[in-house]
């Protein structure tokens, strides 16, 4: 007998077309209780339908929201079902995800049947430095990127004196592929908020602030519900006196996930970083003592002090405990958000979890426009804080981007640079100008016009923007650049020197070619060239061509494809 | 006593948002009438708007069409999406049409990663997008538009 | 309060906890700079020239916001550190759009305060014009007729109107009226001589920077009078010789340079000997022997400058050279053809490879020439010279552009079979001269005299300056280079190494390159064109050696002066990113790349807001907002788009002018008075 219908409704579900599965599923199973859940991280299968039945749960994975699927999907057809592969179970280690997808985020209830909110009775029956005392056990670091050991910033902000001690989360999540706070927001919002009270009861800090991403509106829904939902049981009396937890929203700037800039954000003004020290530890919002930690660090709070801190270190290395989420994309087949143990090497997670083509793969890049390109060769590498630094990358928040074969590296680099020049808040001299100057040598070298000096200013200018900015935007903006000189040098030179993308996409550096003996002269791609530079008898007129790519997806033969510049005639692929 | 209204001044980005949401955008005179309720300086106010990416100062078109350009849509295409939707629509990143009927803007990371290439029209997602799918889809808004009017 | 104890460059210092490195650092005489610290406001810590580096952890830190703490070694002078430094100054200078001097000043090669000296004029103190000339053009009566006016070339005004200003003339107006009682400060003599020989300009501008110095000299000179070219070489149409010897006298009046004439190198004088008399040798013997055609027959041809200069000697009185042919295009074939004309009424041809658009003569020349009725074949290139009947016949060929040679010029090449013959009474060959080296000293494969490009130094105590070291040049660039050599002397009588200051210069580009939207003006200009030159009756100049050109009236210069739309920046004197940049060795070219948006408000009577020159160090904001209390600047905008203004960009208010905190505070010319103060 079926109990309840789960529908995964977190942000990829919705988009992936949850939400009219969701309508109809509605309509069509009236006599059953159809509920909205988060994300169980499998996000290239969704939509995804969970059916929970007396004896068992099932998992239906691309539902389409048509009326005869669904039938099918209420009469626990086999042929649809979800099995996550075998290989992906055995690696992940669910520590905090457990419940994504599984419970329904906005009840209350079902969070405390799954021992929610047991954390936080225990933390009120101890003294708030037993409870940095467990953190500090547990080894727990900071999962925003920098890797603090989170006991002692708890302690830190403990010590002080103060009329008014400030606890923020840090939900800015700005790295523009990551997406495990969004996921832990909007699928398990009392899990985060459980691990602020504990910080709360920690720090003695009853000013909470939730600083969240403008673009996540979900999660901030689901926040502001859970919220009402604990004032209203008083949850969040501590000590008898209610704590104020607020969600703040974003106003578009990656620079506010910056602790001083988030800060001068949350006080209304211009999201500019200042220098540090003073730390938010010492002077923060108003000048009172504030702590900032990220949303994926709070959300491991509660099983760390309902479990003890030393079971919590058990999972992972000796300098990195416990699991780390990341946002698997890219070139691979099972994209989606992993949690893994620390420790566990970049391989497993690219090959065995996401399901990559071994050979196919040239580097994954870590830690988003902070991070770096690691190159295939060094994929045995275990993934914790102070390997992947030795690397030239960093753990970063978790976005984890498999780059294939046929990526340029000298693009990728010029991405992330264009990035973080966007997104530079403009103060000090290193990174407003010395970013731009970088990215316009960038330009140059995937524009054709690049020289072997250009390859020299990226190094030397990258060296001194890490040590001559501000704030940690600038001080890591070089990295993807420096990290691809290093391993993929031989692309960058292979661009100046010889005119040649090796994988064909840097524009300037390419032709696009028709095949005369492959094509059938379907004319589509004729019809679908918007600069009308194909001729009559299927040449490209390069010098008009906008390498758009149109008539290379329509070719139903796939005649067309793009060429090194004036180069030898050999199709890719 | 003056703490109390230094507190008031961290809403300033909450009544932005409001306004933005109400208005579409945020005019001149919206910027001296919430200066004005926040007794800031109006060039504080106009320096805090300019700032942050959210915040618009003239009005966008009816549909806003955001082009992911995080770095999985990125990857897998998202520039040649963007021209694809320029060459359609005849306008660029930023810019929005003459009737004022698409807005075109290229923004970070939608979440939804795993659909890559990803687009959104007025917050509405979608995903794994190839050209054929991305011109009916526009073409589509474009249909809605001439039945309406 | 605690003390701590910590090292900068090397040094023990002690300094109360709690203070900036940048404090403890200037409390112990070491200088750091800075460009974003101000020490009424809050730190905003955004420039980093202020870098430093703990040397114990390597890590880099702004001096001005970093505590210094307990057992710190500071390094804030490395090399390393330098660099840092210089690349923080090489990026803003690379988003950075001004002026720093005006294109005029930049042009003039003895780098006179152009724009100064213009505006002196304009505000009716021509005898401060002439001051201000004279710290580099010790020849203004001279300079102020002959130049070529480099400076007017680049003049901005022509990008509105297409004329440059007229600054030459302030030059010789102001000379005109004052040389003869200016007589500038100089240092007592200190005993040392130099011996210069040659008295044109480099040799007399050599002898005036060194007397200004205290140093006196023996100028010595081979031909009956003073001067050189000046004398022998520029017609007296053009500079009259009267001028000329009360430009001279001043030199003697200034006490200290004595000019002895007939006395010849190798004959009356011996370098060896000179050098063993004096403390040191400056030899100035120009560039004076001109250069054949290379034809056969060429010894038929007179050469130009010596044709120049046997008209000199016989004081602009020789005889009729009949019909005449001159070849070459430069400024000695304009003065051979005008003066040619001025002999004869036979016609006097000039006769170039190429055409009138590659002419290395001043266009002024060619159109005076013209209207004088000199007549020009173009294109046109001598093949041989013989003589037939009493008279010159002169074989041509005519000749057509091809392709840039090395000048950027197009090449002439030979139409084939199109050989012509000419015939006339003179043939002057005024194709270019050549330096004779004395004996003895190092030359170039030119055959110029070669120096040491730092000192000016050619061995031992010999240097050279003027057209003996570049080749044949301008009066102007001659004096230049008797300034520089005479520097090096300097240097040398002190025994120190001889540094021209570094400078750095940023320019919005040349007016040809500028649109529109570069074109910023710190007043609204005056709509006026140039005030015409007056020249004496055609008549005159067909017949007579009379100066061709009047000097124009105080009433006319007065007006010309309103047309200086003032180019340089309101900082240049002041401005700690060109101070720094000059110090730390950074250069504006040296990232390339774009530029931020600059607005540009000048609207305000009294203050002027260029945010291309703004560095973005919010002083001007916190000074306004903390100091003042006002709050009437903002920062607008976020990554290299940022900038500075008022909210909407509006006009700072009216009494700003008395409050004026931001304008005295910015480190640049950002936010400025626009009234410029001079020094
Ligand atoms: C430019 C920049 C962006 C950042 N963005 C984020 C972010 O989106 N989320 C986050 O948790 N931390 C971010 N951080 C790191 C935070 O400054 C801070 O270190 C972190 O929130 C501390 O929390 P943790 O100790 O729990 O990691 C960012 C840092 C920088 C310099
Ligand atoms: S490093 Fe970049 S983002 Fe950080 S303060 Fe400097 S300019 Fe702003
Ligand atoms: S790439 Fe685009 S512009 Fe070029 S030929 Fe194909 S369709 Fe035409
Ligand atoms: S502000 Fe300084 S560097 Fe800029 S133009 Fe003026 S003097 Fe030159
Ligand atoms: S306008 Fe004045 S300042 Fe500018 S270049 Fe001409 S003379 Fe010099
Ligand atoms: S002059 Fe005007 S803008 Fe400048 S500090 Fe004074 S009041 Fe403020
Ligand atoms: S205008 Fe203001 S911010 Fe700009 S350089 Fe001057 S003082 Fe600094
Ligand atoms: S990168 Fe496009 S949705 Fe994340
Ligand atoms: S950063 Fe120290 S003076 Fe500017
Ligand atoms: S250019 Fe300066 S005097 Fe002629």
């Amino acid at each position: 007998m079926i109990k309840r219908i789960k529908v995964g409704m977190a942000s990829c579900g919705i988009a992936a077309g949850a939400g009219e599965v969701l309508e109809l599923l509605k309509e069509i199973a009236q006599d059953k209780e159809v509920v909205e859940v988060g994300c169980i991280g499998h996000c290239y299968a969704e939509p995804l339908v969970e059916v929970e039945t007396d004896s068992g749960n099932y998992i239906f994975e691309k539902v389409q929201p048509k009326e005869k699927d669904l039938q099918k999907l209420l009469e626990l057809d086999e042929f649809t079902r979800f099995q996550p592969h075998n290989l992906r179970i055995d690696k992940e280690r669910l520590l905090i995800t457990s419940l994504a997808g599984k419970i329904v985020p906005t009840s209350l209830d079902e969070y405390k049947d799954h021992k929610g909110y047991e954390g936080l009775k225990k933390a009120l029956e101890m003294k708030p430095d037993e409870i940095v005392e467990e953190v500090k056990t547990s080894k727990l670091r900071g999962r925003g990127g920098g890797g603090f050991p989170a006991g002692l910033k708890w302690s830190f902000l403990a010590a002080k004196e103060s009329e008014q001690k400030v606890l923020i989360c840090n939900a800015d999540e700005g790295d523009p592929g990551a997406f495990m706070d969004r996921t832990l927001m909007e699928s398990l919002p009392h899990q985060v908020i459980e691990g602020m009270l504990i910080g709360a009861k920690a720090t003695g800090a009853r000013k909470l602030f939730i600083y969240c991403r403008a673009e996540y509106p979900l999660a901030v829904k689901n926040l502001n519900i859970a919220i009402e939902q604990i004032e209203k049981e008083g949850l969040n009396i501590i000590d008898g006196e209610p704590v104020d937890i607020m969600v703040k929203e974003g106003a578009g700037a990656f620079v506010c996930g910056e602790e001083t800039a988030l800060i001068h954000s949350l006080e209304g003004k211009r999201g500019t970083p200042r220098y540090r020290p003073p730390y938010p530890t010492d002077y923060g919002f108003h000048g009172y003592p504030s702590a900032i930690n990220n949303v994926e660090t709070f959300a491991n709070v509660p099983f760390i002090v309902r479990e003890g801190g030393a079971k919590f270190a058990e999972t992972g290395t000796e300098n990195s405990t416990g699991t780390k989420l990341f946002a698997l994309a890219g070139d691979l087949k099972y994209s989606g958000l992993v949690e893994v143990p620390m420790g566990i090497s970049i391989g497993e997670v690219v090959y065995d979890i996401g399901g990559a083509e071994p050979g196919s793969v040239k580097a994954v890049q870590i830690g988003g426009p902070s991070g770096g390109c690691i190159p295939a060769d060094h994929f045995d590498t275990p993934i914790d804080y102070d390997s992947l630094t030795s690397l030239g990358a960093i753990m970063g928040s978790g976005g984890l981007i498999v780059i294939g074969n046929d990526r340029c590296m000298v693009e990728t680099a010029r991405y992330f640079l264009e990035f973080t020049t966007r997104e530079s808040c403009g103060k000090c001299t290193f990174c407003r100008i010395g970013t731009k100057r970088m990215l316009e040598t960038l330009e140059r070298i995937t524009g054709g016009e690049g020289s072997t000096e250009d390859v020299e200013l990226l190094s030397d200018l990258g060296n001194k923007i890490i040590r001559g900015s501000l704030c940690g935007l600038g001080q890591t903006a070089p990295n993807p650049v420096l990290s691809t000189l290093k391993y993929f040098n031989n692309e960058y030179l292979a661009h100046v020197e010889e005119g040649f993308c090796s994988a064909m996409e840097c524009k300037a550096l390419v032709d696009v070619f028709i095949d005369q003996e492959t094509c059938i002269e379907c004319g589509q791609c004729i019809k679908n060239c918007p600069v009308d530079c194909i001729s009559e008898d299927y040449v490209v007129d390069n010098e008009v061509c906008t390498r758009c790519n149109s008539c290379i997806e329509v070719c139903p033969v796939d005649a067309i494809a793009r060429i090194a510049k004036g180069g030898e005639v050999s199709v890719r692929n | 006593m003056s703490k109390e209204k230094v507190m008031e001044k961290s809403n300033l980005i909450k009544v932005l948002q409001t306004e933005q949401k109400k208005e579409g955008f945020i005019s001149d005179a919206a910027i001296e009438r919430i200066a004005e309720e926040f007794d800031l300086p109006v060039v504080e106010v106009e320096g805090v708007v300019s700032f942050y990416t959210q915040f618009k100062r003239v009005p966008p078109g009816k549909y806003q069409i955001m082009v992911c350009d995080g770095t999985a849509c990125h990857i897998i295409g998202s520039t040649l999406i963007l021209n694809w939707i320029t060459d359609d629509l005849g306008i660029k990143d930023g810019e929005t049409d003459e009737e004022g009927l698409f807005s075109l803007e290229s923004v970070a990371c939608l979440g939804c990663c795993s659909l890559a290439p990803v687009i959104s029209i007025n917050g509405k997602v979608y995903g794994k997008l190839d050209r054929k799918k991305l011109l009916k889809i526009i073409a589509d808004y474009k249909k809605k538009e001439a039945a309406g009017a | 309060m605690s003390e701590i104890k910590l090292k900068i460059d090397g040094k023990e210092v002690i300094a109360p906890e709690g203070q900036t490195i940048l404090e403890v650092a200037r409390e112990n005489g070491i200088e750091i700079p800075t460009m974003c610290h101000e020490d009424r406001i809050s730190q905003t810590t955004s420039c980093f020239v202020c870098i430093v580096r703990e040397g114990k952890n390597g890590n880099w830190m702004p001096s001005c916001s970093a505590i210094a703490q307990d057992g710190m070694e500071v390094d804030a002078s490395s090399d390393a550190v330098r660099d840092m430094r210089r690349s923080a100054l090489d990026l803003l200078l690379s988003e950075h759009t001004g002026d720093c001097e005006a294109p005029c000043t930049i042009s003039c090669p003895a780098h006179a305060r152009v724009e100064e000296y213009v505006r002196a004029g304009r505000d009716g103190d021509l005898r401060k014009t002439l001051e201000i000339a004279k710290e580099r053009i010790p020849l203004p009566l001279s300079i102020g007729r002959v130049c070529p006016r480099f400076c007017e070339k680049d003049c901005r005004r022509n990008a509105l109107d297409n004329e440059g200003v007229a600054i030459n003339d302030f030059k010789r107006i102001s000379a005109d009226l004052y040389y003869d009682e200016y007589m500038e400060e100089r240092k007592d003599l200190t005993g040392q001589k130099v011996a210069i020989i040659g008295s044109g300009p480099a040799g007399l501008a050599a002898a005036y920077f060194l007397r200004l110095e205290g140093v006196a000299s023996d100028i010595y000179e081979k031909l009956p009078e003073t001067g050189g070219m000046l004398r022998y070489g520029i017609p007296e149409y053009r500079l009259p010789k009267k001028t000329l010897d009360r430009e001279i006298a001043h030199f003697e009046k200034m006490g200290g340079i004595k000019i002895f004439c007939n006395k010849e190198l190798g004959k009356d004088i011996e370098i060896e000997e000179l050098k063993k008399e004096y403390d040191a040798v400056i030899v100035a013997v120009g560039s004076w022997s001109a250069t054949g055609m290379r034809t056969e027959g060429e010894e038929l041809a007179r050469g130009g400058i010596d044709w120049l200069e046997e008209l000199a000697r016989k004081n602009w009185q020789g005889e009729d050279p009949g019909e005449t042919i001159v070849v070459g295009g430069g400024n000695t074939a304009m003065d051979c053809v005008r003066s040619a004309l001025r002999l004869t009424d036979k016609p006097v041809h000039c006769m170039y490879r190429r055409t009138e658009k590659e002419m290395p003569a001043e266009q002024i020349e060619i159109d005076e020439a013209r209207e004088e009725g000199a007549q020009f074949n173009f294109l046109t290139q001598p093949i041989k010279l013989r003589r037939e009947n009493g008279k010159l016949v002169l074989e041509c060929l005519r000749m057509e552009l091809g392709e840039p040679d090395a000048s950027g010029r197009r090449r002439p090449v030979p139409i084939e079979g199109s050989e012509f013959e000419v015939a006339a009474d003179t043939v002057i060959a005024a194709i270019g001269q050549k330096t004779i080296a004395p004996d003895g000293l190092p030359t170039n494969k030119w055959g110029d005299v070669d120096v040491e490009e730092a000192d000016c130094r050619a061995e031992g105590n010999v240097f050279a300056a003027g057209d003996c070291v570049s080749g044949p040049a301008t009066v102007v660039e001659a004096v230049e280079g008797g300034r520089r050599t005479a520097l090096g002397v300097l240097a040398y009588l002190k025994g120190e190494k001889c540094e021209l200051p570094r400078q750095i210069n940023v320019s919005r580009g040349h007016w040809q390159s500028l649109s529109e939207d570069d074109l910023v003006f710190l007043f609204d200009p005056e709509e006026m064109g140039r005030v015409p030159q007056r020249l004496i009756p055609l008549e005159e100049r067909t017949s007579t050696f009379k100066e061709v050109s009047h000097t124009f009236t105080e009433e006319e210069i007065y007006e010309e002066g309103k047309r200086c739309i003032e180019c340089s920046c309101t900082a240049k004197n002041d401005c700690r990113l060109k101070d720094y940049s000059e110090v730390y060795g950074a250069h504006p070219e040296t990232f390339g790349g774009e530029k931020g948006e600059p607005t540009y408000n000048a609207r305000h009577p009294h203050i002027i807001l260029d945010n291309g020159k703004c560095v973005k160090c919010g002083i001007c904001v916190k000074i306004c907002s903390e100091v003042v209390n006002d709050y009437l600047l903002g920062f607008k905008n976020r990554g290299f788009k940022t900038k500075v203004e008022t909210a909407f960009n509006t006009t700072l208010p009216e009494n700003c002018t008395e409050c004026g905190e931001c304008v005295e505070a910015c480190p640049v010319g950002a936010l400025d008075w626009k009234k410029k103060k001079d020094e």
